[in-house]
């Protein structure tokens, strides 16, 4: 229409054009300016909802006194409750489950996954894919169906790994290995997954530099210490990272629906503890500020491993 | 040559090794399940003769058809919600430039940084204060902004041919359109693989379903956890919810095996 107009009157157009044309932009410009924001509006809405305000409101809830009931009054207490968590021996103890954990899951994390990939190199086609199935397929397991399994598989006396090793122990009720059945359960979810990891790693390392190192007369176990392992290390502290970042969220199923923290408190990791707090003792301060405690050491904790993987990791430029 | 048949072959032993000690747990788990009441504890290798008076068993116990219904919708709603959302931010974030834009890139990445089990408590109380404890809702909802959908997403994307995008843009389209004629059917594979994952990381939810569902149990992995509370050692039934729990995870990577593995293992963190 307004091409139209143009054409037929040059005059009127110049008029009408400054006036019409200027709005007509901005109202464009407007929505381009906010179609991003709009775009992101429900994912920020709900991450602001559910993930950074309550960060901020468990700092708040950290200092009051309170037990959930929505009756009850919330009594301001200050840093109360930050120094009686430091005075429990419980929540000393969980921390120091919590690091056993995660050492002793980087052995099926980072350690087999090596050794397993790298002796295995030579597997290739359709054999591997074939592996690479079966190996991964735990990974998949709902945690729960995990927990039961594994317990029927110790039960004493019935269980078929029981009944093979023939121990008529109680793994999973005994103090003294309820903690290792716990690492040997997400081990055993985890290791598939870290084996293709490595594999993806080992595929993605350039065979230019061992074919070079052989050429100079390296061995094979110098080129794996001193070519292949350094340019892996990126994947292995990627493993490292996951490693502690998975491990609450995969123990976390297992020890509430096979311990409950117990038996005697050898399964009460920190994130455990958390949820102890907040609904078997209903004690809303506690666990908020062993919350915002673990947030900050989990913050420290990544820093430094992404800290390490920029300084040490060897990068193959 | 002899020395590499050898290799070969050692190679082959302990991938088959690593291999068996890895399903043998699932097998077991569907062996168990599926032997007579009278042969739970049997060690014979392969469950003969086959039997589901396990599951009836376990029905007569559980309301198994309504877990299985419950877990279907919660895991469903949830994916596709989580995918529809990150979608739209992706979107923004490949195809705009706007101030704030790293900042809230760093949002989203930092969301690794917080532990569910420390918002926990803030988000049980805000649920409890909307009514959702105890409803499938309350399940979904604070699922469904996924940063990891959002960042793997926002990866395509910006591998995305841009071309593409600015030739429709010459053609007059609005960017809601494009979006959905030329964005989304061009993606289709990459979606389809998010999808999965979400699909299977919402089936296997476990932590938000126990806070919320805290009384009812309404999914399969509280329904199971519930059971292996209450009934104690009745390894069949337990064997029986526990295969159902993983039945439709392992079915789908049954038929998409490579595309799974590539799905979870490309996305790093799950």
């Amino acid at each position: 229409m307004f091409v139209i107009d143009d054409r037929q009157d040059p005059a009127r157009a110049a008029i009408i054009a400054p006036a019409a044309g200027p709005r007509r932009f901005t109202r464009r410009a407007a929505l381009r300016l906010i179609a991003p924001y709009l775009y992101l509006a429900p994912a920020v809405v709900l991450l602001v909802v559910f993930t950074y305000q309550p960060l901020v409101q468990a700092v708040q809830l950290s200092t009051v006194s309170w037990n959930l009931l929505p009756t009850a009054p919330m009594k301001a207490v200050g840093t109360a409750n930050y120094s009686r968590l430091l005075d429990l021996p419980a929540f000393w103890g969980s921390l120091g489950r919590t690091a056993t954990l995660i050492l002793g899951l980087l052995p099926f994390t980072v350690l087999l996954p090596v050794l397993i990939a790298l002796a295995s190199r030579r597997v290739q086609g359709r054999a591997r894919t074939f592996y690479q199935a079966l190996v991964f397929a735990p990974f998949l397991v709902a945690p729960v169906a995990a927990a039961a399994v594994w317990r029927w598989l110790l039960h004493p006396g019935s269980g078929f790994v029981d009944q093979v090793v023939d121990s008529g122990r109680n793994w999973v009720y005994d103090a003294s290995t309820a903690q290792a059945v716990i690492v040997l359960i997400t081990g055993w979810q985890l290791l598939g997954f870290a084996v293709l990891v490595v594999w993806a790693g080992l595929a993605g390392i350039s065979g230019d530099y061992s074919e070079a190192a052989q050429v100079d007369g390296a061995t094979p176990g110098q080129i794996r210490r001193w070519i292949t392992l350094p340019l892996l290390s990126p994947t292995l502290l990627f493993l490292v990272l996951t490693t502690v970042l998975l491990s609450p969220t995969l123990s976390f199923p297992l020890i509430d629906s096979m311990t409950q923290g117990g038996p005697a408190q050898a399964t009460t990791n920190i994130y455990y503890l958390l949820w102890d707090y907040a609904f078997h003792s209903f004690d809303a301060g506690l666990s908020a500020a062993a919350g915002v405690l673990l947030f900050v050491g989990f913050g420290a904790l990544a820093a430094v491993l992404v800290w390490i993987s920029e300084k040490v990791a060897v990068h193959d430029d | 040559m002899m020395i590499d048949r050898l290799r070969l072959a050692g190679s082959h032993v302990l991938l088959a090794g690593t291999a068996l000690v890895c399903v043998f747990p699932i097998y077991w788990l569907f062996a168990t399940a599926l032997r007579r009441p009278q042969d739970v504890t049997s060690l014979s290798p392969l469950p003969w003769p086959l039997s589901i008076d396990n599951y009836l068993d376990a029905a007569q116990k559980v309301d198994v058809t309504g877990l299985i219904v419950n877990t279907f919708v919660v895991a469903i709603l949830s994916a596709a919600g989580q995918l529809l959302i990150a979608l739209l931010a992706s979107y923004a974030f490949a195809m705009y430039t706007f101030p704030l834009q790293r900042l809230m890139y760093l949002a989203f990445v930092g969301v690794w940084l917080v532990p569910f089990q420390v918002t926990m408590l803030p988000n049980y109380i805000l649920l409890n204060r909307m009514g959702l404890i105890n409803t499938l809702i309350g399940c979904v909802l604070p699922t469904l902004c996924s940063a990891l959908a959002v960042l793997l997403l926002r990866q395509h994307m910006n591998a995305f041919p841009k071309e593409l995008v600015a030739a429709a843009k010459i053609d007059g389209r609005s960017s809601w359109a494009i979006l959905w004629t030329v964005v989304v059917p061009n993606l289709r594979p990459a979606l389809a693989a998010l999808g999965i994952l979400l699909f299977i990381n919402a089936w296997n939810e476990y932590f938000w379903p126990a806070v919320v569902l805290r009384q009812s149990n309404d999914v399969l992995q509280l329904g199971l956890r519930s059971f292996m509370g209450t009934e104690g050692d009745q390894w069949g039934p337990m064997m029986a919810l526990a295969s159902l729990a993983c039945l439709p995870v392992l079915l789908l990577y049954l038929v998409l095996q490579r595309h799974i593995v590539n799905a979870f293992v490309r996305s790093g963190l799950k």
